[in-house]
């Protein structure tokens, strides 16, 4: 098991490194020059100007080099600093980083609670209209970007009824999720039709199964065959498909952040990336890399635990 | 520093890959139930009626996060915003757009290369200590220092030193016309040594304090938040109305929507196209100012608009009126200058007279006179044969300029073509002369942070790095030189009138409308300058209730 342990470690590292290097690698390959945004205005502009500028960020160094340097900091957990900010990526990270999670995490809750639901709903009915509500309905949600969900969200709740606010983030948990339910539903409803059709197919495997129809044979009621058997047999590609959502939400708040005008890591990523921050969009890209990791790396050492034939395997490995 | 840049307005390329996103909506796309007003009646009003009455707190909105709030450092607009109401300045740039000595209480030049400033007694900074001449000379020597956003301003400075208890004398090596307007901008900020001292490098980052003597005192900074400023109890001056402005930022529609639904009380919209989405929304009123900001068409190096023949015959044949109306909702006013209205500190008649002169070479709709001489015009240069490149960024303004722009080229008998690039990249176009290899003409904007036409035609100096065209004239160069160095206001402002003339005959730029400045506020609320000044003057001071 500590082997197992290390071995992942490792990986995870090894994963990181590789990473870093190629975001380090495209973004300095980025078209565009961040010495004029360091320089200031426009008329300061001359060639001498912008020469002395890059030397002072070390920009007319090679690229491994400069890799080098920000590699050594990193490792004594020095970020550097904002071009453009002037202030410690760390504390501009930290300062942003509850809004994300907190956004990605309402969104989760949302697309968990309406998916499988109406996942469970549609595979229990099957061939029903119900059926073909939820699949039809979700398929039409997801069609929708998420920028256009978002548009169309406060257009109507926000600025016609006035039932929810149009920017920022709140305070305060009533705050938080008063701000943040819109943007947490336009970021959830692509997902919708995703995970509620996954949660009907594996139901659907699920009920085929032949202790299924030996549990029918022996009249358990329906009620409880769902709940024991179909349900807890599906649950492993359900969380699976959920994980694998929530993490690739992660990398995915930009659009709505800047919609709904919130302070997230998702926006300060934009702005890195348009005004050529280095520090700053190195440091968050490589914190996305390593939110997705971790999230897959805990779906992958939770599904032994959900489904027993996964768990043997692991054992005879 | 003359021009500092604006922020670009970032439009996400983001990470999914999904192009032109909710960044670019709203606001910058379709002028969303504003009617569009006749740019021609567009009145501009520095100020706005004073307030009656006191108000507990407002919201106001930025259009970006200040990047910091030391100003030396990092100057943005959005920055400047904020600092204004917290920060005070040797000089005052008023909402007329004349200056006033002001921290500075009186200025004596016994000859034209010495400045004697005497410090104004009874100012304490926000830690309550005494605002002494040491910290005055302190702050200029920290703006001059070569790595700083200002240290441009201080290039004619020979000596810098105390000369008493409470005076500050300042020596040239000529005579500089610009510099106490310099003063009135960020030049002229007088920090607490000892509190800039002690912060270091963090100075001007969230959590920090201000260091300053305004009328308001930097309260908190949250990252990515908020910023909150609140009324000074100890203040030299007249206490403000309004006690506490917490600022927020939001772009394009995010911002258009929370001041529709009253989560914001008012803003200074950086883009006409903004203020054109909010024109009929209920309980705000707009106030146009006038600004020093155009919109210009500047030729490149490239040589396609070499001729300045061809270059007057464009600036004839342009329908300016045609772009003020389909690209910004008659919020811009068609000009003849690259210098905006608000660039008249001083001698305003006799600019606003040398401006309608000006206007028969850039007609706002031009007639059939003006497309006949324009013909002549190419004909006698030779019309060049290969296309015109249009430099632009997809924004809705610059898309119709450079559409009007082509339109134009087509009616003179030659061929635009147009050239879009990210707004990222556009900024480039500015700076990096390997950039604009690839086109002609840039469709541009400049404006000018001192009230002073004269900040601006150092741009068409022979040695100029702004001097893209290659524009020489040995005479112009000495009468620039010359105004540059003439400190009698009336003197300088004829010569600049001259100056104006030869650069708009040559047509080194060509401009196409002057960008007013607009204020977006809650009908409740009142007394804001409305001018460009809102940069450089403590805007939040004069603001409160309509009604008392």
């Amino acid at each position: 098991m500590a082997a197992r342990i290390v071995r992942r470690l490792a990986g995870f590292l090894a994963t990181l490194l590789a990473a870093s290097f190629v975001i380090f690698a495209a973004v300095y390959a980025a078209p565009g020059d961040p010495a004029v945004f360091l320089a200031g205005g426009r008329d300061e502009l001359t060639p001498e100007r912008l020469a002395a500028v890059r030397a002072q960020y070390h920009l007319d160094e090679p690229l491994v080099v400069q890799y080098g340097r920000w590699l050594a900091d990193c490792v004594h957990l020095d970020l550097g600093r904002s071009f453009k900010y002037g202030d410690q990526v760390a504390d501009l990270i930290a300062a942003r980083l509850p809004t994300t999670v907190e956004l990605v995490a309402y969104a989760t809750v949302l697309f968990v609670v309406l998916g499988v639901g109406s996942g469970i709903l549609a595979a229990i009915r099957q061939s029903t209209w119900v059926d073909s509500a939820v699949v039809g309905g979700t398929t039409l949600a997801a069609s929708v970007p998420s920028f256009v969900a978002a548009i169309a969200l406060v257009s109507l709740f926000g600025v016609q009824l006035g039932w929810f606010p149009v920017t920022g983030a709140g305070s305060g948990l009533a705050g938080t999720l008063h701000h943040l339910t819109l943007p947490a539903l336009s970021l959830a409803l692509g997902a919708l039709a995703l995970i509620s059709r996954v949660t009907r197919q594996a139901m659907a495997d699920a009920a085929a199964s032949d202790h299924v129809e030996a549990a029918r044979a022996s009249g358990i009621p329906e009620r409880d065959i769902v709940r024991r058997h179909v349900l807890r047999n599906a649950l492993g590609p359900i969380v699976t498909m959920c994980g694998l959502v929530m993490a690739g939400m992660l990398a995915g708040t930009v659009v709505v952040e800047t919609a709904f005008g919130i302070s997230g890591i998702g926006s300060l990523l934009v702005g890195a990336i348009n005004t050529h921050d280095f520090p700053v969009a190195q440091a968050v890209l490589l914190l996305m890399v390593t939110g997705y990791v971790v999230v897959t790396t805990v779906v992958d050492l939770v599904h032994p635990l959900l489904d027993p034939r996964v768990r043997e395997e692991a054992r005879t490995a | 520093m003359n021009r500092n840049s604006r922020g670009t307005v970032t439009c996400g390329l983001v990470v999914t890959g999904l192009l032109t996103a909710v960044g670019c909506s709203g606001a910058d796309t379709a002028t969303t139930g504003g009617s569009p007003v006749d740019a021609a009646r567009l009145k501009l009003t520095p100020t706005t009626p004073a307030a009656q009455g006191p108000v507990a707190k407002v919201n106001w909105l930025l259009e970006d996060e200040p990047d910091s709030l030391d100003l030396d450092s990092q100057g943005s607009s959005a920055g400047r915003v904020v600092l204004t109401n917290v920060c005070e300045r040797l000089y005052q740039l008023q909402p007329d757009m004349t200056v006033k000595p002001f921290l500075a209480e009186k200025a004596t030049t016994p000859d034209g290369k010495t400045l004697v400033l005497k410090i104004r007694s009874g100012v304490t900074f926000h830690d309550g200590s005494k605002l002494t001449a040491d910290d005055v000379l302190w702050s200029l020597k920290r703006h001059a220092d070569p790595d700083m956003e200002q240290s441009d301003e201080f290039t004619n400075v020979s000596t810098m030193t105390k000369t008493g208890a409470d005076e500050i004398t300042v020596r040239f090596k000529q005579p500089d016309a610009l510099f106490t307007k310099a003063l009135a901008g960020d030049a002229g900020i007088v920090w607490n040594k000892e509190q800039v001292e002690k912060a270091g490098k963090e100075f001007g980052t969230p959590g920090q304090g201000d260091a300053c003597s305004g009328p308001y005192e930097l309260t908190g900074w949250k990252s990515g938040d908020s910023i909150t400023i609140r009324a000074y109890d100890g203040y030299w001056g007249e206490r403000p109305l309004t006690k506490e402005v917490v600022f927020r930022w939001a772009s394009d529609s995010a911002l258009v929507n929370a001041l529709k639904t009253g989560a914001a009380d008012g803003t200074f919209a950086e883009s006409p196209n903004t203020a054109s989405a909010l024109r009929d929304a209920k309980g705000l009123s707009q106030y146009y100012g006038p600004s020093t900001a155009t919109l210009d068409l500047i030729p490149t190096e490239r040589g396609g608009l070499k001729d300045p023949r061809v270059r007057r015959a464009v600036s004839l044949t342009l329908d300016r009126a045609g772009i003020a109306k389909s690209g910004y909702g008659g919020l811009v006013q068609p000009w003849a200058s690259p210098v905006g209205s608000g660039a008249w500190g001083y001698a305003k008649p006799e600019f606003a007279a040398a401006q309608k002169q000006l206007a028969a070479g850039a007609p706002a709709s031009p007639d059939a006179d003006d497309i006949a001489e324009a013909k002549k015009l190419v004909k006698e240069a030779g019309a060049p044969s290969a296309p015109i490149v249009i430099g632009t960024d997809a924004s809705q303004g610059r898309t119709v300029v450079a559409n009007a722009l082509r339109a134009a080229l087509q009616r003179i008998g030659l061929k635009g073509e147009i050239k879009t690039v990210p707004t990222t990249q556009f900024e480039e176009f500015y700076s990096d002369p390997q950039a604009r290899t690839g086109i002609d003409v840039l469709v541009g904007d400049w404006y000018i942070s001192k009230s002073d036409p004269m900040g601006f035609y150092d741009n068409g100096l022979s040695d100029s790095s702004n001097n893209w065209i290659g524009f020489k004239d040995a005479a112009y160069d000495k009468k620039v030189h010359q105004a540059l160095s003439t400190l009698d206001d009336a003197q300088r402002a004829a010569l600049a009138i001259d100056v104006q003339k030869r650069f708009t005959d040559a047509a080194v730029w060509i401009p196409v409308a002057q960008v007013p400045s607009v204020l977006v506020l809650n009908s409740r609320l009142t007394g804001a300058p409305a001018s460009q000044a809102y940069l450089y003057y403590p805007w939040a001071a004069g603001l409160g209730a309509r009604k008392g």
